[in-house]
This record gives C-alpha cells, structure tokens and sequence, in this order.
C-alpha cells in the first residue's frame, strides 16, 4: 500500500519532463491525449490511496530511510491522512477536467501548456500529502512557478504579463515568509519533519517569541497564497489574464492549498505549544477571514470583467474557508472541506463558461456581452446551476460547508459568523447572477454605473473549437457542484477525517511511534434548523441582490455617485503596481505577526 | 554565535522589500526579489554555523572534527535554485514587457485596476 502514495505524483511529473524533453517533435493530438490519460490514471491512484488510508494515517519515507519507532527520523517523509488524500484526489479530477476542456483551446507551444498543468497538479497533490516542512515548501515552490507561468501563458498580451509579474513577485516574497519561519524552527528544533518539530516544541514547552515568530511568518506566508487580506491584490489581476482551464485549478485549489497548509503546520507543528492559547490564534484568524470574505463580496459588485469578477468571488469564498479553520474545530474544519469541494467544482464550471464565451463571443466584458450569450444554452444552465451551487440553498451545493461551519462557531459562541457567512456569499453570488442575467438572457440595463472598465482580453486563436465538449465537461463540474451539497453521508466522511486531521498527539504518534492512529468518533451530521434559515437567507438575498443589480443605471446619480465615492478608495487600492502590493503585505505581516505577538505571551 | 547575522538578515530582506516598493523599474524589482531571498540563504546559514566548525566533508578531515550543520546548506542550496527559477521568469516577463510598451515602468504595466 504505502509504495503506491507517491505513485499518483510521480507519474504526472515523469510525464509531465517527458512531454517537456519529446514535444518538440510529438504531435499536439499525442500531447493532448498523454496529459488528460496521465491526469486521470493519477486521479485513480489518488482515489485508491484515499480508499486505503480508511481512517488512520499512511507514511512513506523516501529512500526507505523508514525510522525505527522513538528515535530521531532523518529521512523525508509523507504522512497521507483522509483529508490530505481527498484533496489530492480533488485537484488531480479538477486537472483532468481542465486538460481535457484546453483540448483545443491552446493553439502556440500547447505541449509546454500540458507539461506546465501536470506539473502544477502534481506538485499541489504532493503538498497535501507531505509531512515534512521543507519538503512542502519545495512543493509550494514549484506549484508556484509553473502558475506564475501558467498565468504569463498568452504573453501576446500585456495583461497576462502584468497579472504573472505581480502574482510572483508577491508570492515569492509570501514563501520568503515561510522560509525565515522553517529556518527559526529548525533553528529551535533541529527537525523538519512535522511530527519531530511537533513533539520537540511541545516537549521543550517554550512560547517565546522565536516559536510566535516563526508561527506568525509561517502563517502570513501561506495566507499569502490563500489571498487573505492585505495580501489578496494578486489574485485579482491573475485570475483575470490566466487562461480559463488554468483558472479552474487557481481558483477551486490552488488559493486553497493556503488555507490546507496553515490549518496542516497548526495541528501537526504548534497545537501542542500554543495549544492554551487558542483563544487568541482563533481571534487573530478569525477576524483576517472575516475581513477577506466581506472585501471579497464588495469588490465583486464593482466588476465587468466575468474573470475577474469570479476572482474576488474566491477571495469572498476563501475568507469564509479562513473561518471554517479558524474556529480551531474538528467540525468547523470539516465544514470548510465540504465547503472547498463543493466551491471548487462549481468555481470551476464558472470559469469554464468564461472560457466558452471567450471563445464563441470573443469577450469577457459583462456590459460587452449583453444578451450576446442567448443562444449559448447549456453554458447558461451551467453558469446559473453554478450560481445556485455557491449560493448555499438548503441542503444542495456549498450548505453542507456553511452549515458545519455556523453550528461549529455557534458552539464556541461566535454568532457574528453566519452573518458573515451570509454577506460574503449573497455578495459575491449577487454579482454572478447579475453578469448571468445581462450575458445569457439579456436582462436588466444595458449600461452600469458602478462597474470599472477593463482592458480586454483576446481570444485564443481557434481553428475549430470543440464548444460541445467544453460545454459538458463545464455542465458535469456545475451538477457535481451543486450534488456534493446533498451527500450527507460525504459530510460524516469529513467529519471523521477532520478528526484525525485535528489530532495532534495521534499524528505524532504515527509517524515517529508507528503505532496506529486513534479512531476518530463516528461522524454524525444533523441538520439544525438555524442552518436550514440562513440557507433560505443566502438563496433568496442572492436571488434579489442579483435581479436588483441588473438594474443600478435606473438609481438616481445622488445615490451610484455616493456609492462610487464611497468605494473608490478601495478600488484606487487595486491599483495594479507590483510595488503598492508589496507593501501592503509587509503591512498585513507586521499587523497579524503584532496580534499574534500581543496576544500569545 | 553573535546576534549579528541574524540582525543582518532582518536588515537584508528589509532593504530588499523597499527596493520593490519604492521601484520604478521591472529589472530592479526582480534584482530586490533576490536581495529579499539573500536574506534567507543568511539566516539557514547562520543557524547552522558552529563556533570554529568547518566544512562538513569528511574527506579530508578526521570525523571527530566540528562541522558546521551541513542540513542547513543543502536548504539553502534548494532555496537557490528555486531563486533561479524565479529569476529567470521575471526577467522573461520584464523583457516581454518592454517589448509590448518600450518601457520597464510598472506604471506601464498596471492597466487592470480596481
């Protein structure tokens, strides 16, 4: 069993070096064809390898540098628990349905495009199932560069360019982060295996600054990537110029692998030492995703641009994950599990409409597009069932998220978080149910005061773009959306795996000890009816707020004209210089690492 | 070991994150990206350095000798490589820009805003 854990990795990235070594020479169709196979056959062994992880945890030490159990471990290891292995498996199904939707959407070098995509996914899948820090950060490392250029791959254009330079140059600066904070805690520790570094700070016992410091970097420096607030400004202008299938893996993981590592270094490496002041961690996190969600949801409002605007909708999306782990819950937890699954397959379908548009209608501009996507049937009914997926309707799509993460947070007594679960998403839903409208049924005003016009975007050159199958492989993603909301049975599954994700004295146990890992508790999942209410809440406000803001042009110019000052400080934020971002990260670091600092002592 | 390094370090990245702020050329930004990740390769490196250690290859040294930590290097040289890769993508993307607007501004750059 444990030899197959590596396997759904390295067959992707051997693939991926030998498309890149023979593309030259290889028809497109043969490159094409390889990337989808090898991104499904590693789907399959990420499914098997979730399948036999059950509930306990897997090892592997590479080079067979196995430790005997209670001495030191040398070699690097993985530890693949339920959680880790289920979101490898997501992001390798989200790869295959984007190779497959770019079948023909690539025209120039589209072997370079597959050999970037198998690596992207490979290296992510890689990340959630590593158990060793600096292993992870070579990971994050190279999922990285081969987004950056994923997002710079139409470099015809000078938007991509600017997207893939801002996006980075703040990224890198976010793993610089990471890295200073690895260095203090091998530093303290002389480990970088997740349980050593674990069991040694929890037996030295010290909280002083040097372990706050490196958790405060370690933790700005992946909330880079999850594009929390300050360090959020790149995601905008990379999800707008990457291609459509990139986005899909962009927006439904990667910003997601973030959140999976700062939720994975805090259980694993520090529940131990800073385990008596959870209090303050929630406090400190809570709030950054309560500030990313509401910012997200405002600035969605404010966009023409259909891929742009699905980007700040991750961003609204994102901080409610930030919460969902913040509450420092197994069940809040699983909560934001459910929720990212749910989120990235419909996310997903929305960007692939994007792409459809761009290809049949040569536009991404909302107001542009008016009433142009009329004919574009089944793409409407993935866009609008998408729509409906995000909104959280009673028991379909992201509810089942929403509603462990409000009974999560309602236990520890934080009431206000429905209610920003609530703004976030009625916001950012709005705003896709108003572009949905104006695009594909031609609804609502033909001009809007308060969106911010955009460059355009030119589409790819098509010889004959296979619309049909794009359109499907978009459809199944938005039914498979909205489906994973009605699987209670998925929603016990995660409860249990966000248990023994959670279990900090387990894990150690496992991988330094060899001794099996703790049964979690049985899942149970009951429906409250609280969560059935603020359903109904984001589905009908959605529903309204979206209808409503098709028609702002017909509002008197006292009122859009207030508006629109009112938030143009915000948008002269956005302002697109690599420089300015910079800068607010440093701010956001030395703000949350000051919190942190205040408040653990 | 001196607190200095470490005070070198905090001082490199510092200077390196102003470097981008302040920057009005894509060129230099990509230069400070790499003073910033300079400030890494010191700090790995001084948390590994032993007080008269030497270099950890027992070649030609009797092994009851202190070495430094040789963990640390090997991060470090990691970390280089992927500066590498991160350099040379920038300088790619500055080059491809100067070729679209004649200018490595990225005032020039930020079209997309708000």
């Amino acid at each position: 069993m444990s030899s197959l854990i590596p396997l759904a990795v390295v067959v992707p990235l051997l693939t991926a070096t030998l498309i890149a070594l023979a593309g030259k020479w290889m028809p497109d169709l043969l490159a094409d064809l390889g990337g989808v196979a090898v991104a499904v056959v590693a789907a399959v062994l990420a499914a098997i390898v979730l399948y036999r992880v059950g509930n306990g945890i897997s090892t592997y030490w590479f080079g067979g540098w196995k430790v005997p159990p209670g001495s030191f471990p040398i070699g690097i290891g993985w530890a693949v628990d339920r959680m880790g292995a289920a979101f490898a498996l997501l992001v390798l199904v989200l790869l295959a349905a984007a190779l497959l939707y770019s079948w023909r959407y690539m025209q120039e070098e589209r072997y370079l495009y597959v050999v970037l995509m198998l690596a992207f996914g490979a290296a992510m899948a890689a990340f959630a199932m590593s158990g060793d820090i600096f292993n992870m950060f070579v990971f994050f490392e190279l999922m990285s560069v081969a987004a950056f250029a994923l997002t710079a791959y139409k470099v015809e254009e000078a938007g991509p360019l600017q997207g893939s330079f801002n996006f980075a140059v703040v990224n890198t600066i976010g793993a610089f982060l990471v890295v200073f904070g690895i260095a203090l805690l091998y530093g303290r520790t002389g480990a970088l295996n997740l349980a050593a570094i674990g069991e040694r700070l929890t037996n030295d016992g010290r909280h002083d600054g040097l372990v706050v410091a490196a958790f405060a970097l370690i933790t700005c420096g992946f909330l880079v990537k999850a594009a929390m607030v300050p360090f959020h400004f790149w995601l905008a202008d990379a999800h707008a110029t990457a291609p459509a299938p990139a986005c899909v893996l962009f927006s439904g993981v990667m910003v997601e692998v973030g959140i999976f590592a700062v939720a994975r270094i805090y259980w694993t490496v520090f529940a131990g030492v800073l385990g008596e002041f959870q209090g303050p961690t929630r406090g400190v996190l809570l709030g950054v995703g309560a500030v990313a969600a509401i910012l997200g949801a405002v600035m969605c409002g404010m966009q023409r641009h259909l891929k742009r605007l699905l980007a700040y909708s991750t961003i609204a999306h994102a901080g409610c994950f930030l919460i969902g782990v913040a509450l420092l819950t197994p069940d809040g937890l699983a909560g934001t599990a459910m929720y990212v699954l749910s989120h990235g397959l419909a996310k997903g379908a929305l960007f692939l409409v994007a792409g459809v548009l761009l290809v049949t209608r040569g536009s991404v501009d909302e107001l542009l597009l008016f009433g142009a996507g009329r004919r574009l049937r089944v793409a409407a009914v993935a866009w609008f069932v998408s729509a409906l997926a995000l909104a959280s309707p009673p028991f379909l799509g992201t509810f089942t998220g929403h509603a462990l993460i409000e009974d999560a947070a309602s236990v520890q007594g934080y009431w206000w978080v429905p209610v920003v679960l609530a703004v976030a998403t009625i916001g950012s839903t709005a705003a896709i149910i108003r572009a949905g409208l104006r695009v594909f049924l031609g609804f609502g005003d033909r001009d809007d005061p308060l969106l911010s016009e955009q460059p355009g975007e030119s589409p790819p050159p098509q010889e004959r773009p296979r619309v049909g199958l794009m359109v499907g492989i978009t459809l199944a993603l938005a039914v498979c959306g909205l489906a994973t909301g009605a699987l209670t049975g998925l929603a016990a599954k995660a409860m249990e795996a966000a248990h023994v994700f959670t279990d900090h004295t387990s894990y150690e146990h496992v991988v330094l000890d060899q001794r099996g890992a703790a049964p979690p508790p049985p899942g149970e999942w009951v429906t409250t009816t609280e969560s059935v209410v603020w359903a109904i809440v984001t589905l009908l406000g959605s529903i309204a707020l979206g209808f409503a803001s098709t028609i702002r042009d017909r509002l008197p110019e006292s009122v859009t004209g207030g508006i629109g000052r009112a938030l143009a400080p915000l948008r002269a934020a956005h302002s697109g210089h690599v420089g300015d971002y910079v800068a607010w990260l440093t701010l956001g670091t030395a703000v949350i690492g000051g919190l942190f600092a205040v408040t653990i002592r | 070991v001196s607190e200095l390094p470490y005070l070198l370090a905090v001082w490199i990245f510092v200077v390196g994150l102003y470097g981008i702020v302040s920057s009005k050329n894509l060129i230099h930004i990509t230069v400070c990206v790499s003073v910033c990740q300079s400030a890494t390769y010191v700090l790995l490196l001084a948390i590994g350095y032993r007080n008269q250690g030497t270099a950890p290859v027992y070649a030609d040294i009797p092994t009851n000798r202190k070495v430094v930590d040789p963990v640390v290097q090997s991060l470090t040289l990691t970390d280089i490589v992927v500066a590498v890769a991160i350099s040379a993508l920038l300088l790619a993307l500055a080059l491809r820009a100067f070729g679209h607007k004649g200018s490595l501004d990225p005032n020039e750059l930020a079209e997309m805003q708000g």
